[in-house]
């Protein structure tokens, strides 16, 4: 089953490396940054994930005295992805701000016109 | 008690921005003390762990919530502090205190101050976490705050030209890194199944299988933007032209140098990569095209700060290629180099921020010159610094370079191989390149003649003044004492980075890297040093006094001021071939003639590839990014 | 003991006096044999001494515009560090301050004059001053790369896979194996050093920095009374410092056994080495401009050093 998973989070990767590095709208490239941010998200999440495992909750005794790793789902890579998501969230509220305010002193947000600091 | 200390400095920072938000927002002489206070409070709990990690060469773990491992599986997170941390943790907090005290009196009437010194100690207190944590997944998290803050601070003052468009820039290639470096986490963790990196030395000693090389490739990458190595630099540039001073000041002197030391933390300990020829070829190579084409870069430029900018690209690219050279003394030349950029570095953007701040915002090289009359004191800190970075002796910047050039030679003809003689050649003529640009700038700002505008310019106020001149004062005091300071203060941090098995066994108990069969890495340990500055010195600036006062002392009546006679005023002015003297100051753009017109070819595909695109410059990352993992899957299996 | 010892070597032998007295003895030279060339009579030898003392006793006229602290310093500074430099340099068996230092702090200490006379041509004000010390800085990384280039084969051919960077080791080697330009694989870099000496002592057709009639002389425009005449005796004394260097890398390893014949057969072949080096090229050549002489150096003078160092790098 995972063998989707990471089929799908690389297609998004590439999605948004696609999106990012030919779109010559601002809005566009911060939606290709939250498609690859989504992608690896996906990743990390697949990480932890095995088919037909339990819940993750034990006693430390139950984990000392045998119970595998291998009978229940991973639970950090679900921990890191809520931290990856709300830091993937505030890339895009911080990216947006950004780009309102270019919107109001550039007149555009293409990015051929915001190109006052070259060379 | 001791143990606490890491987790106290990153947690009092944190602390100390909260509290500036909460009652700093509007009374400036509150939000100055809390900062200061919290930043001198930090400084002496990081300053506090250089006795028992650096002199008696100790390494500090801390787990969070008492997580000890189990098993011989990390499962909570750790911190872990050793010398090679440490020295960029002190890199860090001694920046930023200086930075904090000179934005005292250059940020002053600016708006929502409050914000400024929140988001300034949140920068902080993520570069000291970053540096001293022992998690990987942490370490990411501090680097999305570091990210975060430093944007923040790059567009603060929204008004300034292109402040937020280079905000932007440096938010999506950042972006971009992150995200790198987060796949590589992932991929470890589904290869390892852990995040403590001591755990994972220990785990990945034993070659690496296709999915740790591609998560080796790609977090060697990410860390290359962070650090912004070429062809990931674009966005520095940008940010640290348009960023206030203090700010351009720790993103050159401590953001780049996270990179760097993620980079060294990732190749030397995590994944023990560095005694691999290939791995050594390509960290250098980049390490290499980075110096040139930052100093080359800086060479064009026509505004004060993006020069600045330009050669911090050129400097992090001595650090690169003397850490990538894979031996003691090329890691001892970069970590010196780090520290020594962080200061002359400082210093050079300390001083244009002066002039940007006295001049009303001037900072294009063709609009500024004579300023050495109004403002001797910058002057003076501009020249020391200007000195430093170039490399003359006795400054700091000639003592790294020195051991640069040293470890670099050394390599070449230990392993007879040509290549790393043109690395040596190149880091020779990046320096005198580096000279050349600066005289540059003291011709363009600080000499030639006062135009009318900047006539009534003054010199800056003491606020700003004490944090240039105490930079001053460590450029040339590292400088003449640095057998001492790269025997007792750096060799510790190199012998930590090659002693990855006491790093493994403090953090997961004794013998564990034994018994994971980890082996230290073999690095010659040779420190080839016959230069001694201090005797040097001491001479030099005796006689030099004598001389002065033997030669023109009698003579020249010195310091007063000349009593033009009207009758004679010709005698005093300047030489026009016997015309009316007039105002005819040789700005930036018509310096360095010969050389550019003889470059002018490379110049042309330059400022195509600094095209100011945003996607361009994503494009270029991806480009590098593919190039690192296609030769690492290349050469490295 | 050890401070007098120290004092006599930098104000008397082999620092200021030694540098001082052979550098304007080789100036003369240099003049009445150009003299000679062009059919002239020319100065007596004694002429640029003569210029010194005159100099010296003129009136020191600071230009309004300028940075008076910068402007005074710069001269001393320039003539200090010339000083300093010919005690790391060894004088066949005999150096001065040993072990002290080696190639690379040499190369850097060169700088500090060239930083020198920038600094104060640039704190003068003028804008004659300012083109010239453009060109100066221009010139100083033209001959960077070969110049680099050239101390690299050195220290390969002597050190072969170790790290060697001391001149005394250089010319203990030269004792033992013949001097350096005796093996032919070093002669293009020998050739590309010849070609550095005239650019950094700045002589024509190198001069672009301080050329007389067009930005007369440049940096030094505005000079006048003593600081002048400290400039233009750093001008004499680097050329006993570079062919002093150039005499150490390639045509050492005479040992007499006395200091003081080791000295004056030091001065003889230096003068020599002038001779070929700047007084040969000075007479024959006319001044370049500041293009052509970037380019000259970056593709023909590297390309000699570098065809050198291929050499010496498999083994020849």
């Amino acid at each position: 089953m995972t063998i989707f998973n990471y089929i799908a989070c690389i297609l998004l990767i590439v999605l948004g490396l696609y999106a990012v590095c030919t779109q010559k709208n601002l809005l566009k490239t911060i939606i290709g940054l939250s498609i690859i941010d989504y992608g690896v998200n996906l990743l990390i999440v697949s990480t932890g994930f095995n088919d037909g495992g339990s819940v993750p909750v034990y006693q430390m005794s139950d984990l000392l005295n045998g119970v595998s790793a291998q009978f229940f789902v991973d639970p950090v890579p679900q921990a890191l992805t809520l931290t990856s998501i709300v830091i993937g969230a505030c890339v895009n509220a911080m990216s947006l701000a950004i780009v309102v305010m270019i919107k109001k002193k550039y007149g555009s947000i293409n990015v051929d016109d915001v190109r006052r600091l070259r060379g | 008690m001791i143990q606490h200390f890491p987790v106290l400095a990153v947690m009092g920072m944190f602390l100390g921005a909260f509290l500036i938000e909460i009652f700093g927002s509007k009374n400036a002489a509150v939000r100055n003390a809390i900062s200061f206070i919290t930043f001198t409070v930090v400084a002496g709990l990081v300053y506090a762990l250089i006795k028992p990690i650096i002199i008696d060469g100790g390494v500090i773990a801390y787990w969070m919530g008492n997580w000890e491992p189990v098993a011989g599986y990390a499962i909570g997170i750790g911190y872990e502090v050793d010398a090679l941390g440490l020295v960029f943790a002190i890199i860090a907090i001694t920046a930023f205190w200086i930075s904090n005290l000179y934005s005292f009196g250059y940020m002053k009437g600016e708006h929502h101050l409050g914000h400024y010194y929140t988001l300034f100690m949140m920068l902080c207190g993520s570069i000291l976490g970053f540096c001293m944590t022992g998690d990987l997944f942490n370490m990411y998290i501090m680097v999305e705050i570091m990210t975060f803050s430093a944007v923040a601070l790059t567009g603060f003052i929204t008004d300034k030209d292109g402040a937020l468009e280079a905000a932007l820039k440096y938010l999506v290639l950042c972006s971009l890194g992150s995200g790198f470096i987060l796949t590589g986490i992932a991929l470890i963790y589904l290869q390892c199944h852990t995040l403590n990196i001591a755990q994972l030395a220990s785990m990945l000693s034993g070659g690496l299988t296709p999915t740790t090389l591609l998560a080796f490739a790609l977090t060697v990458a990410g860390f290359g933007v962070k650090s912004f190595m070429v062809p990931f630099h674009t966005p520095l540039a940008d940010a640290h032209a348009v960023a206030p001073s203090p700010i351009s000041m720790v993103l050159s002197g401590v953001v780049t140098k996270a990179g760097v030391y993620g980079m060294i933390r990732c190749i030397y300990i995590m994944f023990r990569a560095m005694d691999l020829t290939q791995m050594q070829i390509i960290i250098t190579a980049f390490g290499a095209v980075t110096m040139f084409v930052g100093v080359s870069m800086a060479l064009a430029q026509h505004d004060f700060k993006r020069l600045l900018a330009f050669h911090s690209i050129s400097q992090v690219g001595y650090i690169i290629t003397a850490a990538g050279l894979g031996t003691a003394l090329g890691l001892t030349g970069g970590i010196f180099h780090a520290m020594n950029h962080m200061l002359f570095k400082g210093l050079l953007f300390l001083a244009a921020g002066a002039v940007l701040h006295q001049t009303g915002g001037v900072t294009n090289l063709d609009k500024l010159g004579g300023l050495s009359k109004r403002m001797p004191h910058t002057t003076v800190c501009f020249l020391f610094g200007a000195a430093a970075i170039s490399g003359l002796p006795p400054f700091n910047g000639f003592a790294s370079k020195w051991l640069i050039y040293q470890a670099a030679y050394t390599k070449a003809a230990e392993t007879g191989n040509f290549y790393y003689l043109i690395i040596t050649i190149t880091a020779l003529v990046v320096s005198v390149m580096t000279l050349a640009s600066f005289v540059k700038i003291a011709q363009a700002v600080f000499f030639g003649q006062l135009s009318e505008e900047n006539k009534d310019v003054k010199e800056a106020p003491a606020i700003m003044l004490v944090p240039m001149y105490i930079l001053a004062a460590l450029c040339l005091l590292t400088g003449i004492f640095y057998r001492p300071i790269a025997a007792d203060f750096i060799l510790p941090a190199v012998r930590s980075t090659v002693d990855v098995v006491k790093y493994i066994d403090v953090m997961m108990g004794e013998g564990y890297a034994a018994a994971a069969g980890v082996y230290n890495m073999a690095v010659s340990n040779v420190m080839v040093s016959s230069w001694s500055p201090i005797v040097y010195l001491i001479l030099f600036i005796t006689v030099f006094i004598a001389a002065f006062i033997v030669i023109l002392g009698s003579k020249s009546d010195r310091g007063a001021t000349v009593e033009v006679d009207p009758k004679n005023a010709m005698k005093h002015s300047n030489f026009f071939s016997g015309e009316e003297p007039v105002y005819s100051h040789v700005g930036g753009s018509d310096m360095l003639w010969g050389y550019k017109y003889d470059f002018k070819p490379y110049y042309r595909v330059m400022e195509e590839l600094h095209s100011g695109r945003v996607t361009d410059y994503c494009n270029m990352v991806v480009i590098a990014t593919a190039i690192i993992v296609v030769f690492m899957f290349m050469f490295m299996r | 003991m050890t401070i007098l010892r120290y004092v006599f070597y930098i104000l008397v032998f082999p620092g200021a006096l030694f540098t001082i007295a052979v550098g304007l003895f080789m100036a003369g030279i240099d003049r009445k044999v150009i003299a000679h060339m062009q059919k002239r009579v020319g100065p007596p030898l004694r002429q640029p001494m003569y210029d010194f003392f005159k100099l010296l006793g003129k009136e020191t006229i600071i230009p309004a515009k300028a940075n008076r602290a910068a402007f005074l310093e710069a001269p001393v500074l320039s003539f200090v560090s010339l000083c300093f430099i010919m005690l790391f340099i060894p004088i066949f068996g005999f150096t001065a301050i040993n072990g002290a230092a080696d190639m690379i702090v040499i190369l850097y200490l060169v700088t500090i004059p060239g930083a020198a006379l920038i600094i104060g041509g640039a704190s003068s004000g003028s804008p004659f001053a300012s083109i010239g010390i453009s060109r100066e800085m221009v010139t100083m990384m033209a001959y960077e790369l070969p110049f680099v280039l050239v101390l690299l084969t050195v220290a390969k051919k002597v050190g072969g896979d170790q790290l060697v960077f001391n001149l005394s080791l250089v010319s203990e080697y030269q004792a033992a194996n013949g001097s350096l330009l005796s093996h032919w694989s070093m002669i293009p870099a020998a050739l590309a050093m010849l070609l550095v000496i005239p650019a950094e002592v700045g002589t024509q057709p190198f001069d672009v920095a301080e050329a007389e009639n067009e930005i007369c002389e440049g940096p030094l425009v505005e000079y006048s009374g003593s600081p002048l005449a400290l400039f233009k005796l750093s001008i004499n004394m680097k050329m006993i410092i570079m062919t002093g260097l150039f005499t150490s890398m390639f045509l050492g390893g005479i040992r007499t056994g006395f200091v003081a014949l080791d000295a004056v057969l030091f001065v003889i072949i230096c003068i020599a080495v002038m001779l070929v080096s700047i007084t040969t090229i000075h007479a024959v050549t006319a001044r370049l401009k500041i293009e052509h002489l970037f380019k000259f150096y970056w593709t023909v003078v590297a390309g000699l050093a570098l065809v050198s160092t291929i050499l010496v790098w498999i083994g020849m």
